[in-house]
């Protein structure tokens, strides 16, 4: 459970290695025998050159140990790849359940507020960015610059002068790399912000895309989108120039540094001469060394936007993670304790409540609702009534006064119990991907299958479902059903666990007489030991249910 | 700007390069500049190791390497600016391209009617236009910088190698095709393993978007922690997927690169006897190091073709997914309200794609002005009749306004026709009064007023530009009918279908609002499908529906003649006015 409260991109790297060791240890060794091997190969040809230039002959097994070297580098180098590639994967993984699983301790009120698409983008788009990183090969850049080290120490004992010029070069590559990085990190996040908008306003248009035929809207809707990739068209350019200025700069810093070496030990002066320790083998593996170094920071450079959008990336993932969570609930509570004969089903004292501060919905709002009874909920539209559901339903704390289930502050109540004690029939059916079994059951396991035709029988739905090709086995889409038989499905959603207490968000609104008539008397069979609480719901007066006017 | 490739052809790539010729000329000049000028740089460091050699050896002194070092450093920075200029017109030319193809795709998604849109799964269509243009523009920048920095390299390399010595050069080029045939070899795996992974990420993108957006769903059953366990799986099916996917296009470049390396051997020992005397050239230490420096970058290069290689494949899954939806983009013109006339519909019937009709013998006739009710249980075809209205489905018999017949419009002047709102609202994630007015220059407070909205929103802190949340979800669904209806009015079309869009609101409301609707109107037919009837004697005429048979009449009539409608009408009504009491 600890590893839940880590937050961020550490948090899920701490995870990760901490899982799989082996895999983290592997790496490490193929990333430093890497390193080592790939310092090899040019002692070998700085010998071979100096033996040339004594006019010797290369011996065939100093040749032949080159090629070995070589290939010793390459089949570590794919080594590495190989398993940071599986690494980088866990890694996304890890991400994906962390933000996750961060949903499910968001507070209700952030569904509401946050754009799924941009939500979406977060999981999806954000995360891709972090994957990029290793397929791209990115960390095994990075890896590399572990050689520029080695580099420098070997240089130092060799060739010290060049060591010198190399340590006074890199404050300098180090400012220029961060004001470069700086610059394309800002675009990098105004284009993310422009690419969820447009995200965003794809699901959106598909959403309302009849409105739009028949406004003629098509042009509107268009101009918007272009706006959102014009948009992300410009930071792309701006994140382009800082990524195709980079790496030519490094590398006419890398010859100039050659040029640099090449005229001190020209020169001609003995002094200097021997700081540089020049032989012409040092200077042809002086060369290939100054490429060495010179060629992690150029390869970064050439990925740099992608180590940018990682980095903007990362952050906008770490900033949903920090993100304020719901208040813990009770575990402790269980069902059977809960039910308890002598307190009321549902109880609201003195309760004031508002989404916004200074805007109050309802005001000292109190009323009691006893086991088995029936009631209504009154009031014009926008007076509240959702929103006494949306407290019953604790997702969120009132104000001021206390909104009580069998006693119990309805906010803290746990997940594990609200399915058994609360059949709520939303405004509008939720489709979920999945059978129609899986439409009522909601993919919850304790569920029976004979349960959910159960309740699929008492609201009237089960003849239409059976007729089916594959009955509760066929496969949801939106135009499987009429907006009627939607609604008799919410209901069946709603009441297949059994719940105490039924909660009809404006349902009859969505039904014609007929269905209502249906639902009302399977309703009517389950209310003896079931208490129902409703919207709006015109004929329920006249079958006995109480109006609580608000 | 100009489109017309594009916007004739834009499910060819090649319209897409045609279209963009002048930033690809930059690209290729300063291509063929910097690949070219890439050999200067070997060239240039054996020079100076040579050079270095003579001034030890006393045969030249400092001004030489002066000056060599000068050219070296003027050529490696003329070549390297040439970089910077291809490098960035490679990336504005993919920026275009990026551009361009989600400006078709938007198009088409944007012309495409809800009957085809309902068929396919927004995940899906969300990654397409997203993730696979992205992929696909990134192939294509990707192809277009490796002709140069890999095909006119290469093609540099290898020249320059055959300039010193032709036989070991030979010699030495056995190897690096070995790579590339490897390469080849594996191209059916990588493709394979590169669907796969793209599918399972389709699947993962459904699921993520389910996930978010049915969290309060969720939540209020208590099954979230169900639905992260199957989000789990689908996160290990994909880490699986990817992973069997990418690890082949990382793995190999080090390797192929090995395979090439081998050459070396045969530079080793044939160059150093060309540099001792008794090879098959004559040379000296400077040939022999940028003989060996320009091996080693061909091999790294040709380890980079195979790796290119993949990545155009990548492209070609993402471009072949989406080159089916990128059609041309139908231009578009103006709306244009038709004049006011007479609605007149003839024995009517209409069925579902060859199914049995769900009505039939539907005839009435409208003047303007005039609001005609639609009801009867459910399933008794309500809303196909509103389908068939709008032609979503086909219909038999005729539907004429002003004396047109409908399903012989081109969709386009068929809106100019019919307004439509239903019980979706169809409310978009912006402010109050984008939503009503979108781009129309109006003042949306009368209209705000007509649906007795505009007290409500003047309360709220930012007014009429208050905005409302994905969907509308900031406002009551009451809010959410109101505001539609007040956007339809905003739209006025001489045909207004209203089906259900009522029933949000309280009976008060209600009423208010149908009185006001009355008088906006008064140009129009309106056809009012509701199941509340109590506003139904007011209306001018009633359609009854049930079992496939239909009824017209006035209200009186209506209740004289079917027994079920006076049946639910007599029921409703006893339900009282209970709600106008707040």
């Amino acid at each position: 459970m600890k590893q839940r409260h880590e937050r961020g991109l550490a948090g899920v790297l701490r995870t990760v290695i901490g899982r799989s060791k082996l895999l983290t240890a592997a790496i490490v060794m193929a990333v430093v025998g890497a390193v080592v091997t790939a310092l090899l190969p040019p002692l070998v040809l700085e010998r071979a050159v100096n033996l040339l230039t004594a006019g010797n002959n290369i011996p065939f097994a100093l040749a032949l140990l080159y090629v070995a070297l070589t290939f010793l580098t390459g089949l570590l180098d794919a080594t590495r790849e190989s398993l940071l590639i599986v690494f980088g994967q866990k890694i996304t993984h890890g991400l994906r359940s962390a933000l996750c699983s961060k949903l499910s301790r968001l507070p209700s009120d952030a569904f509401v507020k946050q754009d799924p698409g941009a939500a979406v983008s977060r999981f999806v788009g954000d995360v891709d960015t972090v994957e990029a990183l290793f397929t791209s090969g990115i960390i095994s850049m990075v890896a590399d610059g572990g050689k520029v080290i080695s580099i420098l120490a070997i240089l130092f004992v060799k060739n010290r002068g060049l060591a010198l010029v190399l340590l006074v070069l890199t404050p300098l590559l180090f400012l220029f790399t961060r004001q470069v990085q700086k610059r394309m990190l800002a675009a990098q996040l105004a284009n993310r912000v422009a690419v969820e908008r447009a995200t965003n306003h794809v699901p959106e248009t598909i959403r309302c895309i009849r409105t739009i035929h028949a406004l003629h809207k098509e042009q509107y809707m268009c101009k918007a989108y272009e706006r959102h990739i014009q948009d992300s068209y410009d930071a792309v350019e701006k994140a382009n120039f800082y990524d195709a200025v980079y790496s030519p700069v490094i590398l006419i810093a890398s010859a100039l540094t050659v040029a640099a070496v090449m005229l001190l030990s020209a020169a001609g002066i003995p002094a200097v001469q021997s700081f540089f320790g020049m032989s012409v083998g040092t200077a042809a593996a002086v060369i290939v060394y100054i490429g060495s170094v010179f060629a992690p920071l150029e390869s970064v450079g050439m990925e740099i936007q992608t180590i940018q959008s990682a980095v903007a990336g990362v952050r906008r993932i770490d900033e949903f993670l920090a993100a304020d969570e719901r208040w813990e609930t009770d575990a402790s509570i269980t069902l059977d304790s809960l039910l308890r004969e002598d307190v009321p089903c549902v109880e609201l004292r003195d309760v004031t409540f508002g989404y916004d501060e200074g805007a109050p919905v309802l005001r000292d709002l109190s009323f009691v609702v006893r086991d088995g009874e029936q009631a209504t909920l009154t009031g014009r539209t926008g007076a509240g009534k959702s929103t006494v559901f949306k407290l019953l339903l604790g997702q969120y704390n009132p104000a001021h006064g206390q909104v009580l289930i069998y006693g119990r502050e309805a906010s803290q109540l746990p997940d594990t119990v609200k399915r058994r004690l609360f059949g709520y029939v939303e405004q509008s059916f939720r489709l979920v991907p999945g059978t129609v079994l899986d439409q009522i059951t909601l993919f919850d396991e304790s569920i029976s299958r004979a349960a959910a035709e159960r309740a699929a029988v008492t609201v009237g739905l089960h003849e239409a479902i059976s007729a089916l090709e594959q009955g509760y086995d066929t496969p949801c889409g939106p135009s499987l059903f009429s907006q009627g038989q939607w609604q008799l499905l919410s209901i069946a959603r709603a009441i297949a666990a059994e719940p105490k207490l039924l909660l009809l968000d404006e349902m009859t609104a969505n039904l014609d007489a007929d269905t209502e008539q249906t639902v009302l008397t399977a309703l009517k069979n389950a209310a003896e030991h079931r208490t129902v609480l409703s919207i709006s719901h015109r004929l329920y007066q006249q079958t006995g249910g109480r109006q609580i006017s608000i | 700007m100009k489109q017309t490739d594009i916007a004739r052809r834009p499910d060819r790539v090649a319209s897409y390069f045609r279209m963009e010729w002048a930033t690809l000329l930059a690209v290729t000049l300063s291509g063929v500049f910097y690949n070219t000028g890439l050999l200067a740089g070997p060239w240039f460091e054996g020079r100076l190791t040579q050079c270095l050699l003579d001034i030890f050896g006393g045969e030249k002194d400092f001004p030489d390497m002066l000056r060599l070092a000068g050219a070296y450093v003027a050529v490696i920075a003329a070549v390297q600016i040439a970089r910077y200029i291809k490098r960035l017109y490679v990336r504005r030319f993919a920026n275009h391209i990026n551009r361009d193809m989600k400006r078709v795709l938007y198009g088409n998604l944007i012309h495409r009617n809800r009957a085809d849109l309902e068929g396919e799964n927004i995940g899906s269509i969300m990654t397409k236009a997203i993730s696979d243009v992205d992929a696909c523009a990134e192939g294509m920048r990707k192809f277009t910088t490796e002709v140069f920095d890999t095909g006119v390299a290469l093609a540099g390399y290898a020249a320059l190698l055959f300039w010193y010595d032709w036989r070991l050069a030979l010699l030495s080029l056995l190897f690096p095709p070995c790579s590339y045939f490897i390469a080849e070899k594996m191209k059916a795996v990588v493709q394979r393993s590169g669907t796969a992974a793209q599918e399972s990420r389709g699947r993962l993108s459904a699921a993520t978007l389910d996930r978010v957006s049915s969290a309060s769903t969720y939540r209020v059953f208590g099954c979230e922690s169900q639905r992260d366990r199957a989000y789990e799986k689908q996160l290990e099916d994909y880490e699986k997927a990817a992973v069997r996917a990418n690890i082949w296009v990382a793995a190999m470049p080090p390797l192929y690169q090995a395979i090439s390396m081998i050459s070396t051997l045969f530079i080793f020992y044939f160059g150093g006897r060309n540099v001792t005397g008794g090879g098959w050239a004559n040379w000296d230490i400077a040939v022999f190091a940028t003989f060996l420096s320009c091996f080693t970058k061909l091999s790294v290069k040709s380890a980079k073709a195979a790796k290119l290689f993949n990545a155009v494949q990548k492209a070609e899954i993402s471009w072949k997914r989406i080159k089916p939806l990128m059609r041309p983009v139908p231009m578009e013109t103006a709306a244009e309200p038709a004049p006011a006339g007479k609605l007149e519909v003839e024995n009517l019937s209409a069925a579902y794609s060859g199914g049995t009709p769900i009505f039939r013998g539907l005839s009435f006739k409208a003047e303007p002005g005039q609001i005609i009710g639609v009801t009867g249980p459910v399933a008794c075809g309500k809303s196909t009749l509103g389908k068939a209205i709008l032609c979503e489905i086909p219909y038999e018999g005729s539907i004429r306004f002003g004396g047109k017949e409908l399903s012989d419009l081109p969709s386009e002047r068929r809106w100019d026709i019919v307004g439509y709102l239903g019980h979706d609202p169809e409310l978009m994630s912006d402010t109050i009064r984008n939503n009503i007015l979108l781009d129309d220059e109006r003042s949306p407070e009368p209209l705000l007023e007509a649906v007795c909205l505009g007290r409500e929103i003047a309360e709220m802190p930012d007014g009429i530009h208050t905005r409302i949340g994905t969907g509308g979800v900031r406002l009551s669904g009451g809010q959410q009918a109101r505001l539609a209806l007040a956007r339809t009015l905003g739209h006025p079309r001489p045909l207004l279908i209203l089906d259900d869009p009522f029933s949000a609101l309280d009976q008060r409301t209600e009423r208010e609002v149908f009185e006001r609707l009355r008088i906006l109107t008064q140009d129009s037919v309106v056809l009012l499908f509701s199941h509340r009837l109590y506003l139904f004697p007011e209306l001018d005429q009633v359609i009854w529906m049930e079992d496939g048979q239909t009824l017209v009449g006035t209200h009186k009539e209506l209740m004289r003649v079917s027994g079920q409608y006076a049946a639910l009408y007599d029921l409703q009504k006893g339900g009282g006015d209970h709600e106008a009491e707040a």
